[in-house]
C-alpha cells in the first residue's frame, strides 16, 4: 500500500469534509423547502459572520450572545430576502431565481466590501485551547467542534423534516405547492421560515469557517463550491445527504490532495461524476421516475 | 393463417415486489382494432410502456411483423412502425401544433446537425414535404385554426387531438391510443370512433387501444382483451365479453346496465 | 426571381439594415473625437465574442434543457488549442481557428456521454466539475501551456490569399470585422439548426424526454450532439479570443466566466437566437462600462452590486430576458397597427 499518512489524511478529510457538510445544510434545507437553488449561500455565511465580528469585536459582545444575535438577525435578513427578491422569481422558472441569487450574493460582497472593506481580519476562536492528539493524529479543537455541530445539526433538521408539523409542511410545498395550498398551508409562510433557517445556517457557517482562515468577503467562494459538490454527492435533498457527501468529499479531497497536490479539484470533481453516473441522484438521493 | 402484425406472448412485468402484468398473450391481427380494458390499475398502460420499449419486461416476447422487438432501444419503436398517444398527454408543450406534428416525422426526415445547420436545399425541401404532410393531418383533425399555438395554451381534448396527430403523421402501421376519449362528452366520444373508423380506412392502420369508456369501446372494437390485477381475464368480442361472467364481476358491473 | 422576392420579408429587411448598420459602427464611432475608439472596439469585440459562446451556450441549455456551468472550460480549451496551433505548430490562424472549434467540439461530444444519465442540479455539478478542471489541466501540462505563465505573443489573425498579400488583423478595427464576420456566420447556422429537425428534437429532449423518444429521437445522438455544437461554438469564440488579447493564461477561464455565460444566456433570453446575442452585449456592456460611470467609480464597490440589482431586476420584470421583453413589445405594437388600420 502507498505510503500514505492514512490516519491523519482521514482525520483531515473529515475536517474538511465537515465544513462542506456545514455549508451545504442551508443550501440543502433552502432546496428542500422552497425549491431553490441559492448560489448566495456562500455570501450570506460571511455577510453573517461579519455582523457577529463587529458585534464582538467593535461592541465587546461576549462570543455566545454575539452568535444569538447573529442567527436571529440573520434568520430575519432571510425572511426579507424571500418576500423582497426570491418570492417574484421562483414562480416563473427554474433557472430565474438561481440567477436573481447571484445578484443577491454579488449585492452582498459588495455591501461587505464597502461597509468593511477587502483587507483580512482575523476572526475571533470560539473555542480556544490545545489540538486533540490520539497517537500521530492530531485533530484540532474547532475542527472537533465543526464536527460536532454538524452531526447535532444533522440529527436535528432530520427529525424536524421527517416527524414534525412545521418540517412535513416545509416538505409538502415543495414538492407540490398547488397540493399543499389546498390543504390550508401558507406557502408564503413555510417559504419565509425556510428562507430564515437557511440564513440562520448559513451564519452557523459563517461563524464556525472564519476563524480557520481569514474573514473577507470572499472567503466562501470555495469552500461553496465543494460545499454545492458535496450536497450533490450525497443526494441533493437529503440533510445526512449532505453530511455523507461532504465528509466524503472532504476526505477525497485530502487523500488526492496529499498524492496529487495540481489535480486535486480535477480527481475529485472526476470521482463525482463517476459516483453520478452509477447514482444519477446522488448516493442517498431518491430518484424521480416519472410515470407515463 | 397469415402471421399476426403485433404478437405478444407470455409478458410479465413487475415493479419490485408488485406484478404489474402477468404472463399475457395479445395479439393484434393486420387492419383490426383491437380494445385493451379493465379497472384502473389493471396494467393495460404497462403493456403500452413495454410495447413502446420505455419497460424491460422481466419474461416474455413481442414480435411485430414477425421481428422480435422485446429489447429494442425505445426510439426504434415507431422507425418500425408503431406510434403511440400517451394517457396524460406527452406533447412538447413549447412548440406549437404543426411544429409538434413536425417532430412526428423526425424518422422521415434526413437530418443531421451539420446539414442542419448550413440548411442544404435537400434539407429545405424535406422539410417543405413535412409541413405539408403535417398540414394534411391538422385539416384532416380539424386543429386548422390552432396550428401555430403552442401546445401548452390548448385545452386537453385539442391536445389528445394533436397527439393523435403527430402519432399519424409518422404513417405507423400500427396506432396504440391510451385513453383517447378521455375527457370527451358523449358527443365528442361518438365522432372519435367516427374518426377513429375513419383513420383506419384511409391509412391502412391497426389499432390497439386502451379506453375506460365502454360504449365506445364496445361499438369500436373488433375484439377485446379483458385485464385485472395484470391477469388476462377474457378474450374475445364485444358481445362475449360483455356476458362473460369475470369480466362483469370485475368491471363492468353497473355498466352493464347502461350498455 | 420570385424567391428573390419571398425573401423580401420585414423580419429579414430589418436584419440585413441592421447587419450594415452594425458594420459601420466603426465608422460611426470615428466620428465622436472624445471616444478612445481602439478601446470601445476591443470591448464590442469581446462582446461579440462572447456573444458566440453564449449563442452555443443557448443550444444547449435554451433548446436541449442541458445545463452547463463549466463553458469557460471549452472555452478555455479552444483558445489553448489556438494559442498552441498557432505557436508550436506554426498553423496559420485560418486553420488553427477551426481546429479548435472541432477538437473543443470533440471534448464536448465526450463530456455529453457522461451528462446522458444526468440532470438538473447533478448535471450542474458535472459541468461544474469539468469547468473547475480545465485551468488545473492547464497548468498540470505547464510544457504546453506556459502553465501559470500562459501563452501570449500570439501572431496576428490572418487570412492568406495565396498570390495576394493576406488579409492581417492588426489593429482594434480590424478585429472587429474578423469578430463580427465570425459571428454573423455563427448566427446564421444557429439559426437554421434552430428551425430544422435537429432544433425540434434539441427542443424535445427539454420539453418531454418521454414523446422524443416516442419519437423516434436517439438521445443519445442528439445530446451528445448538443454538447459537441455547444462546445464547437464556444471553441471557436476561445481561439478568437486569444488572438484578441495575443496573450492567455489559466485566470481568465474561472468558474466566475461560466456564470457569466450562463447569465447572459438567462438575461437575454434563453430559447432565443437573437436573445444570447442580447444578453451576451448587455453583459459586456455592464460589466465593463459600470466601472467607467463617474459616480460608481468613486465606489468601486458600487459597481458590484449595481450590477447585482441589475441581475435581479432584470430576472424579475423580464422573466424571459430581453428578448422575451422584445417580442412582447414587438406583438403590442403589432396589435395595435392592427387595431388602428381596423379602424380606419
Amino acid at each position: 500500500m502507498l505510503e500514505l499518512p492514512w490516519a491523519q489524511l482521514i482525520i483531515n478529510g473529515l475536517a474538511l469534509g465537515g465544513l462542506y457538510a456545514l455549508a451545504a445544510f442551508g443550501v440543502v434545507l433552502i432546496f428542500k423547502t422552497t425549491d431553490v437553488i441559492t448560489f448566495a449561500q456562500g455570501e450570506m455565511a460571511m455577510f453573517c459572520a461579519f455582523i457577529a465580528f463587529t458585534l464582538i469585536t467593535a461592541l465587546n459582545m461576549p462570543f455566545l450572545l454575539a452568535l444569538v444575535l447573529t442567527l436571529v438577525l440573520a434568520a430575519m435578513l432571510g425572511v426579507v430576502i424571500e418576500r423582497v427578491v426570491i418570492r417574484r422569481v421562483s414562480t416563473t422558472s427554474l433557472i430565474n431565481p438561481v440567477i436573481a441569487t447571484v445578484g443577491l450574493g454579488l449585492i452582498l460582497v459588495g455591501v461587505a466590501g464597502w461597509v468593511w472593506g477587502y483587507e483580512v481580519r482575523a476572526f475571533p476562536m470560539p473555542v480556544t485551547g490545545p489540538p486533540w492528539r490520539v497517537g500521530t493524529v492530531v485533530l484540532s479543537q474547532l475542527n472537533a467542534l465543526i464536527l460536532g455541530v454538524v452531526i447535532v445539526l444533522m440529527v436535528l433538521l432530520f427529525v424536524f423534516f421527517r416527524y414534525s408539523v412545521i418540517g412535513m409542511a416545509m416538505r409538502a410545498v415543495a414538492q407540490n405547492r398547488l397540493a399543499a395550498q389546498l390543504m390550508g398551508i401558507s406557502v408564503n409562510r413555510i417559504n419565509a421560515l425556510g428562507w430564515g433557517l437557511g440564513t440562520a445556517l448559513a451564519a452557523v457557517t459563517g461563524i464556525l469557517i472564519a476563524p480557520l482562515n481569514y474573514l473577507d468577503p470572499l472567503m466562501m467562494g470555495d469552500v461553496m463550491l465543494k460545499a454545492f459538490a458535496a450536497a450533490v454527492l450525497g443526494g441533493f435533498t437529503s440533510m445526512p445527504g449532505a453530511v455523507v457527501g461532504g465528509l466524503l468529499l472532504g476526505i477525497m479531497d485530502s487523500v488526492v490532495g496529499f498524492i496529487v497536490p495540481e489535480l486535486r479539484t480535477t480527481i475529485a470533481f472526476l470521482l463525482i461524476v463517476f459516483v453520478l453516473v452509477v447514482r444519477p441522484s446522488g448516493l442517498l438521493g431518491r430518484h424521480e421516475i416519472k410515470k407515463v | 393463417m397469415t402471421q399476426p402484425l403485433l404478437e405478444i406472448k407470455n409478458l410479465t412485468m413487475r415493479f419490485g415486489g408488485l406484478v404489474a402484468v402477468e404472463r399475457l398473450d395479445l395479439t393484434v391481427n393486420a387492419g383490426e382494432i383491437v380494445g385493451l380494458i379493465g379497472p384502473n390499475g389493471a396494467g393495460k398502460t404497462t403493456v403500452f410502456n413495454c410495447i413502446s420499449r420505455f419497460y424491460n419486461p422481466e419474461r416474455g416476447t413481442i414480435h411485430f411483423q414477425g421481428r422480435d422487438i422485446t429489447r429494442v432501444p425505445s426510439h426504434e419503436i415507431i422507425r418500425l412502425g408503431i406510434a403511440r398517444t400517451f394517457q396524460n398527454v406527452e406533447l412538447c408543450r413549447s412548440m406549437t401544433v404543426l411544429q409538434n406534428l413536425l417532430l412526428g416525422q423526425h424518422v422521415r426526415m434526413r437530418s443531421g446537425v451539420i446539414r442542419d445547420g448550413l440548411r442544404l436545399s435537400e434539407t429545405t425541401r424535406s422539410e417543405r414535404e413535412a409541413i405539408q404532410r403535417a398540414m394534411d393531418i391538422i385539416e384532416l383533425l380539424d386543429l386548422m385554426p390552432y396550428r401555430h399555438y403552442p401546445a401548452a395554451v390548448l385545452p386537453f381534448g385539442l391536445q389528445k387531438m394533436v397527439e393523435l396527430g403527430r402519432a399519424l403523421v409518422s404513417q405507423p402501421l400500427l396506432l396504440l391510443l391510451d385513453e383517447p376519449a378521455a375527457g370527451a362528452n358523449a358527443h365528442e366520444t361518438r365522432r372519435l370512433a367516427d374518426l377513429i373508423r375513419d383513420i383506419r380506412e384511409q391509412f391502412h392502420l391497426s389499432i390497439l387501444l386502451v379506453e375506460h369508456d365502454m360504449t365506445f369501446v364496445m361499438g369500436l372494437c373488433q375484439r377485446l382483451y379483458v385485464l385485472d390485477f395484470g391477469r388476462k381475464i377474457a378474450e374475445g368480442t364485444p358481445e362475449e365479453i360483455q356476458n362473460h361472467p369475470a369480466v362483469i364481476e370485475a368491471y363492468l358491473g353497473e355498466s352493464a346496465v347502461a350498455l | 426571381m420570385t424567391t428573390w422576392w419571398r425573401w423580401c420579408t420585414l423580419s429579414n429587411v430589418v436584419t440585413l439594415l441592421g447587419l450594415g448598420v452594425v458594420c459601420l459602427v466603426p465608422t460611426i464611432l470615428g466620428l465622436f473625437p472624445g471616444i478612445p475608439l481602439g478601446y470601445v472596439l476591443y470591448l464590442v469585440s469581446l462582446g461579440l465574442i462572447y456573444a458566440i459562446v453564449a449563442l452555443g451556450l443557448n443550444l444547449l441549455f435554451g433548446y436541449a434543457g442541458q445545463f452547463s456551468l463549466g463553458h469557460a472550460g471549452f472555452f478555455a480549451i479552444g483558445a489553448y488549442t489556438s494559442a498552441i496551433l498557432t505557436t508550436r505548430a506554426d498553423l496559420p490562424f485560418i486553420l488553427a481557428l477551426p481546429g479548435a472549434g472541432l477538437l473543443t467540439a470533440a471534448i464536448g461530444f465526450l463530456l455529453g456521454l457522461p451528462a446522458l444519465r444526468l440532470t438538473g442540479l447533478y448535471l450542474a455539478i458535472a459541468t461544474l466539475g469539468f469547468g473547475l478542471s480545465i485551468p488545473q489541466l492547464i497548468l498540470w501540462l505547464r510544457e504546453w501551456t506556459g502553465g501559470s505563465m500562459g501563452l501570449h505573443k500570439l501572431p496576428f489573425a490572418s487570412i492568406p490569399l495565396g498570390p495576394f498579400p493576406a488579409i492581417v488583423f492588426r489593429t482594434d478595427q480590424e478585429y472587429y470585422y474578423l469578430a463580427l464576420g465570425v459571428l454573423i456566420v455563427m448566427t446564421f447556422l444557429a439559426r437554421n439548426i434552430v428551425n430544422s429537425d435537429t432544433g425540434r428534437a434539441f427542443i424535445a429532449i427539454r420539453d418531454s424526454e418521454i414523446a422524443a423518444r416516442a419519437m423516434g429521437v436517439n438521445l443519445v445522438r442528439y445530446k451528445t450532439t448538443a454538447f459537441a455544437v455547444s462546445a464547437f461554438y464556444a471553441g471557436i469564440a476561445g481561439s478568437l479570443y486569444a488572438h484578441l488579447l495575443h496573450g492567455i493564461s489559466p485566470e481568465d477561464f474561472t468558474v466566475f466566466l461560466s456564470i457569466d455565460f450562463v447569465t447572459m444566456v438567462v438575461l437575454g433570453g434563453l430559447a432565443s437566437v437573437s436573445g444570447a446575442l442580447y444578453g451576451a452585449f448587455m453583459l459586456t456592456l455592464l460589466q465593463n462600462l459600470l466601472t467607467r460611470l463617474p459616480i460608481v467609480s468613486e465606489f468601486k464597490n458600487l459597481y458590484i452590486v449595481v450590477l447585482g440589482l441589475i441581475l435581479i431586476l432584470t430576472v424579475s420584470f423580464f422573466p424571459h430576458g430581453i428578448a422575451g421583453a422584445v417580442q412582447e413589445a414587438r406583438q403590442r405594437i403589432e396589435r395595435r397597427i392592427e387595431k388602428m388600420l381596423v379602424g380606419l
